[in-house]
């Protein structure tokens, strides 16, 4: 099953970035962590995949970066999503439910 | 993203690395820390804690390098980094460096300068504009009388109806060249000159660069004395005047006015330095059956080669039923302008081009060769880098730019060697448009991408077997062993077996080319070229229109050249043999149907004084020679050549015999009183000519040559001869004074320069595919050295050892050239119209050339051999 879950993310993994971010900034944890959260333990985001995902990200200008104080008092890096984010996680959100949609559809047929 | 912040991103990328690589770093510690934190949290102790975390992360470093990859700018940095590191790695080993650079700047050199000549005279377009629309329009002879010829000059007549008739061109002109001399303070200077029909210019789209060019009023007879001058000669005779323009000059001992100059680099016809309108009398223009002249045609838009010689095709065979008498049997065809000039070049530069590849494909397999022997080292660099997180990828792409760099620097020098190497082709060949062949943006260009080229062929390979080996394995392995995986012994053989089989065409190619030349030089030209001396003289058309004219010159200049210390005959002839000039005409024999001139056989024709024969040294075989007493009102006498007698009376005796040569039919019929042996008229490789022989003094020409023999070298008389000639009159140029040794040299100039080249990229290709055997054997008895030590620590005599290395060597070496045998087999079969006598398949030249290359193969591997059995066993089991 893990190797699935990796080939799953490359696909989606975008997408859970952006959503996580959706309500407020956090640190790549915090992001890890939200993911595995909105997705019921589904994805676990390893840093091998998430830190280049986030750097990727923000040179294309979706997400913001700055550094800022942990819930422990520790120096970490939060990401926010930019107007250009945002209208990114609409787009893919919208791409997404069209997609979902009709692959479900589609194994339902007979 | 708007491209400044995006701009300022990469920036920072490329510039402020440290600062962005700290900031990564620090970012993932963070998160090592609070997933440890975490933990803690869960009750694990302290250090499981830190493990645990860690085990999740896989590794900073591993993270760290993912993000570096997917930063922009990244091509950049790495492709900066990889060259440094590159160089680096260059640097230090010098002696691999240099002897790769050179070999590929032998390679990338030699294809750079045969490119710039390719590109010269096949790829660029010619200096006109929009030329691929012009054409040259020429005849096609009858076959029967003109076998293997596929074009002729063209009559007036024909020409005027093809200009009236046609439609699919835009202009139609029509042109010959000339010897022309003008008049000097000095002696006169020779020149060939463009007589030329007013629209010439207009087809070339080539206008005056001061002054005018010729309109049809210069085409009237009377009005034609006006001349247009190249840049070229303003320059160097009159001292580039800008006043010329108006002035009169004297050629031919006539007198023309300037009235344009053409801009620099307008050289047509070739080596044309001055143009004078061509004007045709009204008896000119009817004539049909003289064919002196070349058409230049420009195509109308929109009509392609096929529709104008469809249309030629019509008209010449309309014209074929209106004059059956003069025209039947020859036909037209349309030659685009570039095809024709290039002519036969193109299959000799098409066959040196393959050569210099294969010769740069040979240093390419080499250069990967001694890359592949440097494996160990490189191997364990690679499996280091791979354990600390480097892509296989990324190390491809790095070895890469290490032998793209290499070959770049190569190509560098290559180019250098080019731009000398292409001022010896245009010298030692002598080439058309030698001024269009050089190194331009365009050979630069093509230095370029073959570089590039060689780089990644030479990297490929040892690239993907560096990177391929399994890490613990290259890691694991000690020092000792020189880490040559069965697998890289397998590549390193192919490579050199495919060496050798290129080796072996070209070789094969440059020994056919050999075999021809050597069966050229031994060719009998039919007369004696030692101690000859030649020279000629166009005739101008104001002092010797009349034939008394023209035969009180020839005596005067025969006998003061005569009266030359060391002269020992002379003779004066039309053409000489070998130049491939020279008229051919219709003839009809005393008792035989008498056909239409287009039916009738053709022969080569000269005109010659009765000791021409004695001073070129054609033997007499039948018969007699022309005497002083076959004058113009004697009996009209005709010596015919052995060929031709053999053609026409074979079994026969054909002294006494009678013909007629159609030019002269109003002398009446002539009597054979000789046969001469025959001569090579158009070179050593044409077949023997039927000739037939006039005496000079029964038809004078305007135009002659001089054959003097010498008692020593001819090289020394060539000042007083000519000085004897002037003497006579100083208006008169002569051109093409040359020994005969001169003469036969350039007949074969062409052929010698095709074989020098392909005999000098053959050895270029030989010595590598040696050094290629020589490596690949050398690494073999290194890698058997503990093999070997066995076996004569077990009792092998070094005879066992030797042989056994050299039977490896001569299995590379066979196998290489069964591959070359069949791969040339295929290929010589397409330069088969470069060879005489010799077919594409000799089996002569196939086989000394195998047994050559075969013992070069064994001499390569003998010395790694040799070395094999010095090896000294008890040394060899230790050193494991």
């Amino acid at each position: 099953m893990a190797k699935r879950q990796v080939d799953l993310l490359q696909g989606t993994l975008d997408l859970l970035v952006l959503k996580s971010l959706a309500l407020r900034p956090l640190h790549g944890l915090g992001v890890s962590n939200r993911i595995a959260q909105i997705t019921k333990g589904t994805f676990q985001v390893k840093p091998g995949s998430l830190f280049p995902a986030l750097h990727r990200m923000e040179e294309a200008g979706w997400l913001d970066s700055s550094w800022g104080e942990s819930e422990n008092n520790r120096r970490a890096k939060y990401y926010r999503l930019t107007a250009a984010g945002r209208r990114q996680f609409d787009a893919e959100t919208q791409d997404w439910q069209r997609i979902s949609l009709a692959i479900t559809s589609a194994l339902k047929a007979t | 993203m708007p491209l400044i912040p995006r701009l300022t991103r990469l920036w920072r990328n490329l510039f402020h690395k440290d600062r962005v690589d700290r900031e990564c770093s620090e970012e993932i510690q963070a998160y090592l820390e609070m997933v440890t934190e975490a933990k803690l949290r869960q009750g694990l102790s302290p250090q499981e804690a830190r493990r645990n975390a860690l085990l999740e992360l896989g590794g900073v470093e591993q993270v760290e390098e993912r993000v570096r990859e997917i930063r922009m700018g990244r091509f950049i940095e790495t492709a900066w980094r990889d060259i440094r590191l590159g160089v680096r790695t260059l640097v230090h080993s010098p002696i691999f460096t240099i002897v790769t650079v050179l070999s590929l700047a032998l390679g990338i050199g030699a294809n750079t300068a045969i490119f710039g000549v390719v590109n010269g005279l096949l790829l660029r377009p010619l200096p006109y504009p929009e030329a691929e629309q012009i054409v040259h329009v020429w005849h096609t002879p009858p076959q029967q009388s003109f076998p293997g010829l596929d074009r002729f000059s063209v009559s007036p007549a024909n020409y005027l109806d093809w200009k009236a008739q046609s439609t699919v061109f835009e202009q139609i002109a029509v042109y010959t060249d000339t010897s022309l001399s003008l008049s000097t303070s000095n002696d006169p200077l020779p020149l060939i000159g463009g007589v030329v029909s007013s629209d010439f210019f207009s087809v070339l789209r080539s206008s005056a660069m001061q002054g005018r060019t010729f309109t049809p009023d210069d085409e009237q007879p009377g009005h034609d004395q006006v001349v247009v001058i190249s840049h070229k000669l303003w320059q160097r005779a009159f001292g580039a005047n800008p006043n010329i323009i108006g002035q009169a000059l004297t050629l031919n001992s006539r007198s023309f006015t300037v009235v344009g100059i053409m801009p620099p680099g307008f050289e047509f016809p070739r080596e044309a330095e001055l143009w004078v309108p061509l004007a045709w009398d009204d008896k000119e223009r009817q004539t049909r059956s003289i064919h002196d002249y070349l058409v230049l045609a420009r195509l109308k838009k929109n009509v392609s080669v096929k529709q104008a010689q469809a249309e030629m095709s019509t008209i010449s065979s309309r014209l074929e039923q209106q004059y059956p008498q003069e025209n039947s049997g020859w036909g037209a065809v349309v030659i685009p302008l570039r095809d024709d000039l290039v002519g036969d070049i193109r299959l000799a530069l098409l066959v040196l081009f393959c050569a210099v590849a294969f010769v740069l494909l040979i240093a390419c397999t080499n250069v990967a060769n001694l890359m592949l022997a440097r494996g160990a080292n490189r191997q364990k660099e690679m499996a280091v880098r791979i354990a600390l997180g480097a892509g296989r990828a990324r190390l491809i792409r790095q070895l890469l730019t290490e032998s793209v760099l290499l070959a770049v620097t190569g190509g560098l020098l290559g180019l250098l060697l080019a731009i000398w190497g292409s001022r010896m082709l245009v010298r030692l060949g002598s080439l058309p448009n030698s001024g269009d062949i050089g190194i331009d943006i365009w050979a630069l260009g093509f230095t370029l991408l073959v570089s590039f080229g060689a780089g990644i062929i030479i990297g490929i390979v040892p690239a993907l077997q560096f990177t391929r080996t399994s890490i613990s394995e290259t890691l694991k392995q000690g020092s000792g062993r020189t880490g040559g995986s069965p697998i890289k012994q397998h590549t390193r053989k192919a490579l050199v077996i495919s060496e050798v089989a290129l080796s072996l065409v070209l070789l094969i190619g440059a020994g056919l080319m050999i075999r021809s030349f050597w069966k050229l030089q031994n060719v009998d030209p039919g007369f004696d070229t030692r101690n000859a001396l030649t020279m000629s003289v166009v005739l101008n058309w104001i002092r010797y229109s009349e034939p008394h004219q023209q035969l009180a010159f020839l005596d005067r200049a025969t006998e003061q050249i005569r009266a030359v210390p060391g002269v020992v005959s002379v003779g004066v002839t039309t053409t000489v043999p070998l130049t491939g000039g020279g008229s051919t005409q219709p003839f009809s024999i005393e008792g035989r149907p008498v056909g239409t001139i287009a039916e009738q056989p053709m022969a080569q024709t000269r005109y010659i004084t009765p000791d021409y024969f004695r001073a070129i040294g054609i033997p007499l075989r039948q018969g007699r020679f022309f005497s002083d007493q076959d004058r113009d009102n004697s009996v009209p006498v005709i010596i015919i050549s052995e060929a031709m007698a053999r053609r026409f009376w074979p079994g026969e005796n054909p002294i006494g015999k009678r013909l007629t040569p159609s030019f002269h039919k109003e002398q009446g019929t002539r009597e054979i009183v000789g046969v001469v042996g025959d001569v090579k008229a158009r070179g050593l490789d044409s077949d023997s000519s039927t000739m037939m022989y006039l005496p000079f003094k029964q038809s004078p020409r305007p135009f002659m040559s001089f054959v003097v023999r010498t008692s020593s070298n001819p090289e020394s008389l060539i000042q007083p001869v000519t000085k004897a000639i002037y003497s006579i009159d100083k208006e008169q140029a002569l051109t093409n004074v040359e020994t005969m040794d001169q003469v036969l040299t350039k007949s074969l100039s062409g052929r010698r320069f095709n074989m020098t080249l392909l005999l000098t990229f053959a050895g270029v290709a030989l010595l590598l595919a040696a050094v290629g055997v020589y490596g690949v054997m050398n690494y073999t008895v290194t890698l058997r050295r503990r093999e070997l030590g066995i076996r004569m620590a077990l009792g092998a005599a070094k005879m066992d050892v030797l042989r056994l290395v050299l039977s490896q060597g001569l299995t590379l070496t066979l196998i290489g050239v069964g591959a070359g045998l069949i791969s040339a087999y295929a290929l010589t079969r397409l330069m088969a119209s470069l060879l005489y006598g010799v077919t594409a398949t000799d089996y002569l030249t196939f086989g000394s050339v195998s047994a050559v290359l075969i013992l070069v193969g064994l001499a390569a591997s003998y010395v790694p051999a040799r070395r094999a059995t010095k090896v000294n066993p008890t040394i060899a089991l230790r050193a494991e």
